[in-house]
């Protein structure tokens, strides 16, 4: 299964594209995991993580990010801002998966 | 192109100054009180419900003393918001230097102990003076205390890690359990600290007969308390937060994290002068800046108070992104979570936006601060509901109805002064998805 977390400053914006998300992989019948937590979080957070992203009102954690996650393989990337603003649940979730194509 | 460069320079150097190791232990080390705020809280609002007939009612079934075991809770809770800032520090910024944070925390807690008096004076029925020894002070070791906890618990956090960076610590034989390793890399930094403690309590005591935590708060938190709290104070706060959300960084994360501990020790002043029996007003030393009046009148529906643009975007928007976004956006902005629109309408980097961006929260904010200070609510206690509680409850939660009346009154103002804005965006949305239909037809004709 993927799982996917999202990180922002308290992990309460970011929950409400999780269900988005959700609903997206829902519908194309993909088994995803959606969580959300705060940043100051992310080290608790990363056990059988497919890919992190952050917010983009906390993207100047992106180096830190790419610190802690890369070592373990995980890629990390920012969110866009208009799919964050629009809350476009298929479009994160679409590259999300890309991000994990990658790897 | 001048501008992206100019925003990607301003970016860096927002970025360079959040990602300091200090402001990360202060930011992330500070978030260990919320448990003892934000609960300690419920307990101290049962403890004060101002409606007589209940309390009569209480005190009827369980004598006049029925709020003791309630202002317990209060007092370890709030009273002791020192030790959790300063051992919340040093363990984060132990933590993030790669070594165990629950060694320096003790010790910090340790250091900030021994920079307080262990007993307390108190006038005794003759009028004699009596020292009471074996005590702490609880006076320094909740809002009063809050500065020297950030200098102790950075400080510790930095020397105790740099010691271990530097392997100064004792060095067993190969063999000896880890467990029992673990226990002795601490002695060292430990005894260092500690001298280092003892050597500034002498210096206090000697020089300036006092102690050091009083000396912070005289020279240090008492006039950093009254910029925070003075209008001016209040103003640069509230723009900040909104010029750094504006660029699409998170403000309230970065400006609060370092002004918070300040906010929290404003409001324990103010409940100190209830608890000492007076009157809280402004005549009597009560602060007016606090959490509450952020949470509640600046950043409500979100930072930059964007309540005002959800409402015309559900009501008077044409463009079918207003109106996807509207909807969208009114649930979260119900628990002050705005996200959507900040990112969505957009706000971030549109230049249209920034002026009521930026004014919206600071003229709330003013007003506020003159409808404290002229008496129509008042100061804030230390009741704090969460952020996330919704306007008008949490309003009437800190102030009672007039809380929540003067919460309408500023969503109101919200309202008014983003509609000409939304209307010149709007305008735009609809024209650029006209031409994009357009375009559509144009290509499958």
């Amino acid at each position: 299964m993927i799982k996917i977390v999202l990180f922002c400053a308290a992990g309460m914006s970011t929950s409400v594209l999780v269900t988005k998300m959700e609903k997206a992989a829902k519908e194309k019948g993909i088994d995803v995991k959606v969580e959300a937590f705060p940043e100051s979080q992310m080290e608790k957070h990363l056990d059988g993580v497919s890919v992190v992203l952050l917010g983009p009102q906390v993207r100047f954690m992106l180096p830190k990010a790419k610190q802690i996650c890369e070592p373990l393989g995980i890629p990390v990337d920012v969110i866009a801002p208009q799919d964050y603003g629009m809350m476009n649940g298929a479009k994160v979730l679409e590259n999300a998966l890309k991000l994990i194509g990658k790897k | 192109m001048e501008s992206t460069k100019f925003t990607d320079r301003m970016i860096t150097m927002i970025m360079k100054f959040v990602n300091t190791k200090a402001i990360i232990a202060l930011k992330d080390g500070i978030m260990y009180t919320l448990p003892l705020t934000m609960v300690g809280s419920v307990f101290l609002l049962l403890a004060q419900i101002p409606y007589q007939p209940f309390n009569d009612f209480m005190a009827g079934i369980f004598g006049n003393n029925w709020t003791d075991p309630l202002f317990q809770i209060y007092g370890v809770t709030f009273e002791i918001i020192a030790f959790a800032a300063c051992m919340g520090i040093a363990y984060v910024y132990t933590k993030n230097e790669g070594f165990e944070g629950l060694p320096a925390s003790i010790i910090a807690l340790v250091s900030f102990l021994g920079l307080n008096n262990s007993y307390v004076t108190v006038t005794g029925a003759d009028n004699k003076a009596i020292k009471v020894g074996s005590v702490i002070d609880k006076a320094w070791t909740g809002g009063k205390g809050m500065v020297t906890a950030i200098i102790v618990g950075l400080l510790v956090g930095y020397v105790y890690s740099l010691l271990l960076k530097k392997k100064v610590t004792i060095k067993l034989p190969e063999g000896v359990p880890q467990g029992v390793v673990n226990q002795f890399t601490a002695l060292i930094p430990a005894a260092v600290i500690f001298t280092g403690v003892f050597l500034i309590y002498i210096f206090f005591k000697v020089a300036l007969n006092t102690t050091f935590i009083e000396w912070i708060y005289k020279v240090l938190q008492t006039p950093l308390q009254g910029m925070t709290d003075s209008i001016g104070g209040v103003i640069i706060t509230t723009a900040l937060v909104s010029i750094l959300w504006w660029f699409g960084v998170h403000g309230a994360a970065i400006v609060l994290g370092v002004v918070q501990g300040l906010y929290t020790a404003n409001e324990l002043a103010n409940q100190a002068i209830i608890n000492s029996g007076k009157a809280l007003t402004i005549a009597n030393g009560a602060h007016i800046m606090t959490n509450q009046l952020w949470s509640g009148y600046v950043a409500i529906t979100g930072s930059g108070l964007t309540i005002g643009l959800v409402i015309a975007m559900i009501f008077a928007g044409k463009s079918t992104q207003s109106k996807t976004l509207g909807k969208l956006a009114i649930w979260p902005a119900l628990f002050n979570i705005n996200e959507p629109v900040t990112f969505g309408f957009p706000i971030v980097m549109n230049p249209f936006m920034f002026l009521p961006f930026v004014l919206v929260p600071v003229v709330s904010a003013v007003a506020t601060y003159f409808m404290v200070r002229i008496g129509f609510l008042h100061p804030f206690t230390a009741v704090e509901p969460p952020w996330t509680t919704p306007p008008i409850i949490y309003g009437f939660i800190v102030n009672g109805w007039r809380g929540a009346l003067w919460q309408i009154v500023v969503m109101a103002w919200s309202t008014v002064a983003y509609f000409p804005f939304f209307k010149r965006q709007d305008a735009l949305n609809l024209k650029a998805e006209q031409e994009t239909l357009e375009a559509e037809q144009g290509l499958s004709m």
